[in-house]
Order: C-alpha cells, then sequence, then structure tokens
C-alpha cells in the first residue's frame, strides 16, 4: 500500500495550486458579486491543458488521470467554488459522457477542442419534472432518415448559458422509459432550434451559468447519437459516477480553505483575555472537521486510484455516491464551523465566508442530491444481502 | 593638561604605520556622492574587530576620481593604510576599471579578507575578485566571528530576508570575501588623532564593457499590489490632514493605504483598505497614521516587519502590535516626521 | 543562439514558521518552488526565444536531490535541461560556477547565460557575476527585461530614481530581478510526459554527472554551514517620548534603517 502522490501529479498540484491562487483567488470575490462567468480564467486554464486533465493525450487531454482531476477540483475548490463548478460541469459531466462513450470520429471532433478548451460542454439532464428522478425526463426525440428531432428542454444546466457542445438525454421510446428508451446525443449550440431561455439568478456559486435551455425542431444528426440508442441511461449513470467523484474532491478543497480561516482567526481573535484557540469549545470543533476532512481525502483519492487502476465495477458507483455526499456535508460542516468562529464578520458581505458558505449548499443538491446519494449507497449495500431497494 | 598638548601627544601616538608581507584585512570603500558612504565605515569597524583576534591590519582601498580627500576619514574609522586609486576613468563606476585595480592590487598584496558594501558596487565586484582570486564569498553578512584556529570568518547570512540567520564560513578558500549589510555593524569610533599616509595605486586604463545607451523612458517596472508593496503608509480616522500622510509615503517612497475609517473619511479608495476583509499585506515597513487598530486591521498587518504607529489614545490597540509607538496627534507630529526624513 | 538558463529552487517559505524564542525553524509544508528570480530569467529566456528563435538549455544553480526544476523548466518552453548530478547538495556559487562552465563548455558554449539576480532564501546574487568572470563575459545585474538583436544583448536596469537601457556585446551574462516579468506557467501536458518519460520532452532532460565535468576535487564545497543565528524575539509597544521634533527625528532614524534599500 502507498499512499504518496506520484512526482507527476505532486508537479500537477504545484502547477495548479499556483494557478488557483494567482489566477483564480483574486477573482472569486469579483464574479460572485457581479454574477460573471470567468471566461479568462477557463481560456487560461483551456491554454495550459487543464481542462484536458484526465482525458487522453490523443484526443488534445493532458492524460493525467481521475487522480490528476481530483488534484485539480480540490486546489479550484479550496479558492473558487464556482470557478470549480464550471470546470466540473465542463470536464467530469459535459465531456465526460463523450470521452466514456463517444466512438473514435466523435472523440476526434469533438472531445479534441474541448479537452483544449477550445470548447466548453455542459451537461444535460435535468428536467423540469425530472431531477433526481432521472428516469422521467420528457424531451423527445424522433428519427427523420438521418437525423433526430428533439423537441422538450432542460432546466438547471451549469454551463448552459454559454456551452458550445451539450450532451443531451432524450427520450427516444417512450414505452421502454429509462432501460432501452433513453438515448444520448451531442448536440452543438449553434444549431437552429438550440435556444438558451434563461438564466437563474442563484444564491451561491453565481459565477457559474444554470440555464433552461429549449430544443424545438432541434436537428441532430445521427452521429451524434453518444453511444447506442436507447442506452443513453447507462452513458449518464456512468458520467454521474464520476462526476460525484471528483464533486467531492472539489468539496475536500473548500473544506480544507475553510479549515483554514477557521484556524487563522482562532488564533488571531482575542475574547476574555485569550485567542479563540486556547477555547476548548473551538479546539474540539476544530479536531472534530480536521478529522472528517482528513478522511475525506482519503477517500476522495482512493476511489480515484481506483478509477486509474481500472476498478470501476459496482463499488465504484457506491464510493462514487459516498464522495459526494460525505464531501458536500463535510464542507458545509467545515464552512458552518469557521463561519461561527468568526462571528459577525463571517456574515457579512465584505468576507469571504458569507460566500462560501452560500456556494458550499448546493453541493449536497446537485449531481443528485445527498438523498439520492444515500439510496445509491444504501440499495448497493442491501443488494450484497439479496435486497433490492424500490426507491 | 593643555588640550593641545593632547592633541600632539595623541597625533605622534596615532601615526600608522604599515607592516610589510601581506595578508591583512582589505576593505573597498563606497564612495557616494563625494563621500564615503556609511557603510565603508562599518566595514572598517568590523574589520578592526576581526584585526584585533587575528592580528592583521586593516587596509582601506579608495577608487574615483578626486577621491584622495577622503582618505582621513578611512584612517579615524580605524585602517592602518589607504590605498588610493584616483583617476578620471573611475569618475563613475563601471565593472572593468574597477576590476582591473582592485585585481592587481590584490594579486600583489595577496589579502586574508576582503570586504565589500553589499550595494551594487559591491554586489558587481566582489564576486568577480573571488572568482578571479579563486576565494569564497559570503554576501550579506549581518555579523561575523572569527574561528581562531583556522583563521575562518564565520558569517551571519540572512535567510529569507532576515527570518533567521544562516552561519557559513569558507575555511578552505582564501581570500575570504565578505560583502556586509549596510546599517548591520555599528558606526566606529572616528578617532581624529588617527592619521595614515594613503598610498596611490596605478591605474591601467580598462573600457567598460557594458555600453549606457541612455534613459529608458517607455520602461515601467511591473505594478505591484498592495498586498506586496515593501512600505505602506496608512491613514485612519484620527489622521487629520490626508495630505501629510501622501507627502510621508511620498518620502518613504511607499504606498497609501488606509483603514475603513479613512474610507468613511473618503481618503482613499476601497482597494486601498488595509483589513482582512479588504487587502492583507506584509511590507518591510508599515506607518499607521492615526489608525485606532480593531482585530480586522491589525490581523491584515500581522506580517508586517516593522510597524510605526501614530494616535493621540495611549489605549488605541494599534500600539500592542506596533513596534515604535508614538502618542500624539499625527497633526502635530507628522510635519516634523517629513521634515526630520529629508535631512 | 543558445541561451544557458540557471535556475534554482527554493523552499516555499509560507510553509516555515520561525520560532526565535525557541530558536527553532518549523517546516509544516516542505513544497520547493522555482526561485523566483531564476523564474524571470527563464521567462526573459523563453522571451527572446519567441522573439528571435534561440536554443533555451536550463542548467540548475544548485545540485539538486531531484530534477523537478528541471522538468519545470521543460515543460514551460525550455528546449534542453540538464540535470547535474554527484555533486554535493545545497547552494555553493563558488562551487558551483566550475560545474557550470564546465557543463557550458560540454554543450558547445553560449551566447547568453540569464539567472536570477538574488536567491530568495539566501539572498546571494553573485553565481552570475562569478559565471561572468570565470567566461570573461561583460555582466549585467539585476535587470527589469532583456532583448537581443545583432550580437549584442540590451537590457533595462535600475540608475538612480529611474532607469536606463544598457548594451552589452554577447556572449553576456544577465541576471534579472525578481518580478521583473510575470512568468507563463508550464504546459500540463508536457509536465506529465516529462515525468512519465514520454515523447520527445522527455528526450530533452539529460542527466550529466559532475565527475564528468570536473575534476574531483573542484567538487569540495567551497561554503561550510556552522548553525544557525536567530534574531531577537520583537519587542513590541515602545514609546517614543519628548517634543515632536525629538520623537519625529528618532522615528525617521527607525525608519531609515527598515526601509528597503
Amino acid at each position: 500500500m502507498d499512499f504518496t502522490f506520484s512526482p507527476e501529479h505532486q508537479a500537477l498540484r504545484r502547477l495548479v495550486r499556483e494557478f488557483a491562487e494567482n489566477e483564480v483567488a483574486p477573482l472569486a470575490a469579483e464574479i460572485d458579486r457581479k454574477h460573471q462567468i470567468p471566461f479568462e480564467t477557463l481560456r487560461k486554464l483551456g491554454e495550459i491543458g487543464l481542462l484536458g486533465v484526465c482525458f487522453p493525450q490523443e484526443y488534445g487531454g493532458m492524460g493525467a488521470g481521475e487522480t490528476g482531476y481530483c488534484i485539480l477540483m480540490e486546489e479550484l475548490g479550496r479558492v473558487c467554488t464556482s470557478t470549480a463548478t464550471n470546470v466540473g460541469a465542463h470536464i467530469g459531466i459535459g465531456a465526460m459522457a463523450i470521452h466514456l462513450d463517444g466512438n473514435p470520429e466523435q472523440k476526434r471532433k469533438y472531445l479534441t477542442p474541448l479537452a483544449r478548451g477550445e470548447k466548453i460542454a455542459a451537461f444535460g439532464l435535468t428536467e423540469s419534472n425530472a431531477g433526481s428522478d432521472a428516469a422521467n425526463i420528457r424531451t423527445r426525440a424522433v428519427r427523420e432518415g438521418d437525423s433526430w428531432i428533439l423537441d422538450g428542454g432542460k432546466v438547471y444546466i451549469t454551463n448552459g448559458g454559454f456551452a458550445d457542445i451539450v450532451t443531451v438525454m432524450a427520450v427516444t421510446d417512450p414505452a421502454l422509459g429509462a432501460r432501452g428508451g433513453v438515448t444520448a446525443f451531442i448536440v452543438e449550440a449553434s444549431w437552429p432550434g438550440f435556444k438558451v431561455a434563461r438564466e437563474e439568478d442563484k444564491m451561491g456559486i453565481r459565477g457559474t451559468s444554470t440555464a433552461e435551455l429549449v430544443f424545438e425542431e432541434l436537428r441532430v444528426p445521427h452521429e451524434n447519437v453518444l453511444g447506442k440508442v436507447g442506452e443513453g441511461f447507462v452513458t449518464f449513470m456512468k458520467s454521474l459516477d464520476m462526476g460525484r467523484l471528483t464533486l467531492g474532491a472539489a468539496c475536500l478543497g473548500g473544506a480544507q480553505a475553510a479549515l483554514e480561516m477557521a484556524v487563522y482567526w482562532a488564533k488571531t481573535r482575542r475574547q476574555f483575555g485569550v485567542e479563540l484557540a486556547h477555547k476548548q469549545s473551538v479546539q474540539w470543533a476544530i479536531a472534530n472537521i480536521a478529522t472528517e476532512i482528513e478522511a475525506l481525502r482519503s477517500l476522495v483519492y482512493r476511489v480515484a486510484w481506483m478509477v486509474d487502476t481500472g476498478q470501476t465495477g459496482q463499488e465504484f458507483t457506491q464510493l462514487a455516491a459516498m464522495c459526494k455526499m460525505y464531501g458536500s456535508e463535510v464542507a458545509s460542516r467545515a464552512i458552518d464551523l469557521a463561519l461561527q468562529i468568526y462571528g459577525g464578520l463571517g456574515v457579512t458581505r465584505d468576507f469571504h465566508i458569507e460566500r462560501a458558505f452560500r456556494d458550499a449548499r448546493i453541493a449536497e443538491i446537485f449531481e443528485g442530491t445527498n438523498e439520492i446519494q444515500r439510496i445509491v449507497i444504501a440499495s448497493n449495500i442491501f443488494r450484497e444481502y439479496g435486497v433490492r431497494i424500490r426507491p | 593638561m593643555d588640550a593641545s598638548f593632547l592633541d600632539l601627544l595623541m597625533a605622534q601616538q596615532e601615526e600608522v604605520t604599515e607592516a610589510e608581507g601581506g595578508g591583512g584585512i582589505w576593505v573597498v570603500a563606497d564612495v557616494v556622492n563625494g563621500a564615503v558612504a556609511p557603510v565603508t565605515l562599518e566595514a572598517i569597524g568590523a574589520a578592526r574587530n576581526l584585526a584585533g583576534s587575528l592580528g592583521a591590519y586593516v587596509y582601506a582601498v579608495l577608487l574615483g576620481d578626486g577621491v584622495s580627500g577622503l582618505a582621513p576619514t578611512l584612517y579615524q574609522a580605524g585602517a592602518d593604510g589607504v590605498r588610493v586609486a584616483d583617476d578620471p576613468s573611475l569618475a563613475t563606476f563601471a565593472v572593468e576599471p574597477y576590476l582591473e585595480v582592485l585585481s592587481d592590487l590584490f594579486q600583489a598584496e595577496q589579502p586574508e579578507v576582503i570586504i565589500f558594501g553589499a550595494t551594487p558596487q559591491g554586489q558587481a565586484l566582489a564576486p568577480r575578485i573571488a572568482q578571479r582570486m579563486g576565494g569564497g564569498l559570503l554576501e550579506h553578512v549581518v555579523a561575523m566571528t572569527l574561528d581562531e584556529a583556522t583563521r575562518t570568518v564565520q558569517a551571519s547570512v540572512p535567510i529569507y530576508g532576515g527570518e533567521y540567520y544562516e552561519i557559513m564560513a569558507c575555511p578552505q578558500a582564501r581570500p575570504q570575501v565578505l560583502a556586509v549589510e549596510p546599517g548591520a555593524f555599528p558606526a566606529p569610533f572616528m578617532d581624529p588623532y588617527r592619521k595614515g599616509e594613503p598610498k596611490s595605486v596605478e591605474v591601467k586604463p580598462a573600457e567598460p564593457r557594458v555600453r549606457v545607451l541612455g534613459p529608458a523612458e517607455e520602461f515601467t517596472p511591473p505594478a505591484v499590489p498592495l498586498s506586496q508593496a515593501p512600505v505602506v503608509v496608512a491613514a485612519g480616522r484620527q489622521a487629520g490632514d490626508f495630505s501629510l500622510v501622501e507627502q510621508l509615503a511620498a518620502r518613504l517612497g511607499g504606498r497609501v493605504a488606509g483603514d475603513r475609517g479613512a474610507r468613511d473619511a473618503g481618503w482613499i479608495s476601497p482597494e486601498q483598505i488595509v483589513d482582512i476583509r479588504g487587502v492583507t499585506v506584509a511590507p518591510q515597513v508599515y506607518v499607521a497614521v492615526g489608525i485606532r487598530g480593531d482585530t480586522f486591521h491589525n490581523a491584515a498587518v500581522e506580517n508586517a516587519h516593522f510597524i510605526l504607529a501614530i494616535h493621540p489614545d495611549p489605549t488605541a490597540p494599534i500600539f500592542q502590535v506596533a513596534d515604535l509607538c508614538i502618542e500624539a496627534d499625527p497633526k502635530e507630529v507628522l510635519p516634523a516626521l517629513i521634515a526630520a526624513l529629508e535631512q | 543562439m543558445r541561451i544557458a538558463v540557471v535556475l534554482g529552487r527554493v523552499l516555499d517559505p509560507r510553509g516555515i514558521v520561525v520560532n526565535r524564542r525557541a530558536g527553532r525553524i518549523f517546516i509544516n509544508r516542505e513544497e520547493y518552488i522555482l526561485q523566483p528570480a531564476d523564474r524571470c530569467a527563464l521567462e526573459a529566456a523563453l522571451r527572446i526565444k519567441d522573439a528571435a528563435s534561440a536554443e533555451v538549455v536550463a542548467l540548475p544553480r544548485t545540485f539538486l536531490p531531484d530534477d523537478d526544476v528541471l522538468c519545470q523548466a521543460l515543460a514551460t518552453g525550455a528546449d534542453r535541461a540538464i540535470y547535474l548530478t554527484g555533486g554535493p547538495l545545497g547552494a555553493d556559487e563558488a562551487l558551483m560556477a566550475r560545474v557550470l562552465v564546465a557543463a557550458i563548455a560540454k554543450l558547445g558554449g553560449a551566447d547568453l547565460i540569464l539567472t536570477g539576480a538574488t536567491t530568495m532564501d539566501t539572498g546571494q546574487s553573485q553565481l552570475g557575476p562569478r559565471l561572468a568572470e570565470a567566461l570573461n563575459w561583460p555582466q549585467v545585474l539585476n535587470a527589469w527585461a532583456v532583448e537581443t538583436a545583432d550580437g549584442a544583448a540590451r537590457a533595462v536596469v535600475n540608475a538612480g530614481a529611474g532607469y536606463v537601457q544598457v548594451e552589452v556585446d554577447l556572449p553576456a551574462v544577465i541576471t534579472l530581478l525578481p518580478g521583473a516579468l510575470k512568468p507563463r506557467y508550464p504546459r500540463g501536458t508536457q509536465l506529465i510526459n516529462i515525468y512519465r518519460g514520454v515523447g520527445e520532452i522527455a528526450q530533452a532532460l539529460e542527466q550529466w554527472p559532475a565527475a564528468d565535468l570536473v575534476e574531483e576535487a573542484a567538487l569540495t564545497p567551497v561554503v561550510e554551514r556552522r548553525g544557525q543565528d536567530f534574531p531577537p524575539e520583537r519587542e513590541r509597544g515602545v514609546r517614543l517620548t519628548g517634543s515632536p521634533e525629538e520623537v519625529a527625528r528618532a522615528a525617521a532614524e527607525a525608519l531609515r534603517k527598515r526601509l528597503p534599500r
């Protein structure tokens, strides 16, 4: 057993950390305040190759594996949740679907510019009636010669407002439902019939685009079917597993930053003649959260290692769900603790704890609510004992 | 006793005579605006301390145009011998002419220790001399001790700008070349009775290899953010006259900033607020003018290396974090401080 | 044109806490970064390469326990990197000047040597001028910017309160100030490939044993480290008393000592 990062991953972390501290952190407050997408940051990330961190080099990626991708997300999550979310939606679910199930021609045409950061991806699954209940989607795709005609729409699509390429899930056979009736498509945002209907105004991750997309007679060539017709649900679930792991990594970064802030203030702020660090209530809280963060770190990188060594069976789905669920909750607890230690300062708009607090909440919801993650985890556990859980 | 008699007596006693046979501790003088730079005098003082233990003489070397008149200063500071290279070709510093003079002199004299000031001139010359003569060099030396058994100088070199010191030595290499940090060693007692006869050094012409083309008018150095500025002068509610704060900053070559009170007064922009909710700074020098100093401000200056605080209230918390405190109305102190800095 | 860039590493000071009272240095996070001034030298070399085409060769300023610095230089755009092995670790400019001169000779010479004006930790600026002396080349120290044209290099340096442009014929040694240029980032793919030893870039990293360059005696350290010393603990809250003029004089004197030169 070896728990050390390889020299290449250590070098990658140095690069990413420096980039995060110099290029991302200084913008974090402003993009939140002004509700701006950090396009320039995304461009620079692409230039260095980080937007293709885990994709093969033959398709323009860096080839640093899932471990490399987790390092990227952890370091971005440490300084700016919005930027981490933009990147996560692009790499982790949008482009990931093409990486996992695209054919060589699709990868050459779509994954390559995405990995190089020349184009940005989004992942189109959620609908107003189908979020956690992903099988209940209503967007329809009807075959017409060499094309499919898509009608319907998606909501809460991260990067949706500006993505060039969206991987969209649509019903191709209503009779079959999720098992065989849903197909994944690669859609270009420039095609006629693709519309961005609105941008959500959100509590947190305000430096991201969360858009409602509308498809009206959107013609998609058959060659843009991702994977096999009718197997879209499998494609999307596999992508989401990857996304859940790396969301856990981003939460790890956020939790780590909160711990660092809490420690800083505990050693700075004096009350009743001593620094807060001398209060046992503070010490215990810090000790607890530091332990949780270490546990999360071990979990995230162990699961990343499993992916990099090809161990992506049923156990992976369960562990990825744990990364997402536990990660988002540890991050929320860490930030809540930091805010409590900062006291009144923590809730003022002048200070980044308040932003971190708003940013953290969504992680317990998107990419599958934590309730869904618990179902995934529990159903895997019970399956081992022969019990099939009904949703 | 008659003072003039004392003068006579001391003058006779302190007439410096030089020893033969090379070795010795040599100090290369920096001349700034026609005067010996303080660092040179400090170096001579430090050399004298070493000389006592080593049983060696201290020599100083003057280079320049019309610098012969400065030799008495070097004797007074403690030099036993002075060499002067006085030549129009040495009027402005350039590596090659200076280096040729020093190189010939040191090849002939074979010093045991050579001390430069850690100045631009010393930075340029010391490594050249050390490399040419096979010597060791330690730069930015702030303290020296002697390992008497091996006649080795042990020098303290600041690490990370003075967070701590590494004690280093070059026990095998000779000469031992040192560049001493200005202000690190005490100025020596200037003994008016120490006198000597400087010897002049032959100056062979050497062409400078670096050509100065002229002012780089279009060049502006990269902007340094306030968080990395080396000198910050910040105003608070009690600053009184903000234009004095700006004058002080200009005098110190520092950046103007302030606390939230200064922002409320309209003196500074939001980007200039020093506060953990604004900019956290870590300058070499931070001057807090009329800043009371709440936790949010004081935590943001925690990494400043030196803090001077001026505030009328003796109980102001800023005084707990400041190195140097002036309990007074800034309006009264600032004009005097600006004037004192101009001297 | 061949540009030799001499690069070193430094322990990131943000991972260090110095306890003056205990006389101890606590290393909380042992992470090394490229010496900031050396990184500017690399950037200056790469800008010359971009503008005028040049072969940029990275060399280490000390013997190093690993080749991270050189891998970073290659990933950032250097064409070749020479990892020197078999010498004593730690900064020793006199020793390294000998080794580097031999290494540059083995390269077949260079037209320009660029390196940092000063190291972040020990504050030493002697390596550049030592190389200039050993090679009998002109030196320009503490440059803000460098460009080359027609067998000469031009640099911007401080002069009094302003800046002047200076020119030297090549070959020459030029040292760059820390913060002079905003350095570019390494390219991620190249970084990964170097460490994996795959692709063309991995071939660009060579390992040269010092024993092949200089005689064994030349590898004896010149500098000896004999311990550490700590400044006195900071005494805060010292009050100045007297008339405004008196306190102003005392404060002015204290400030003068502390002001960066």
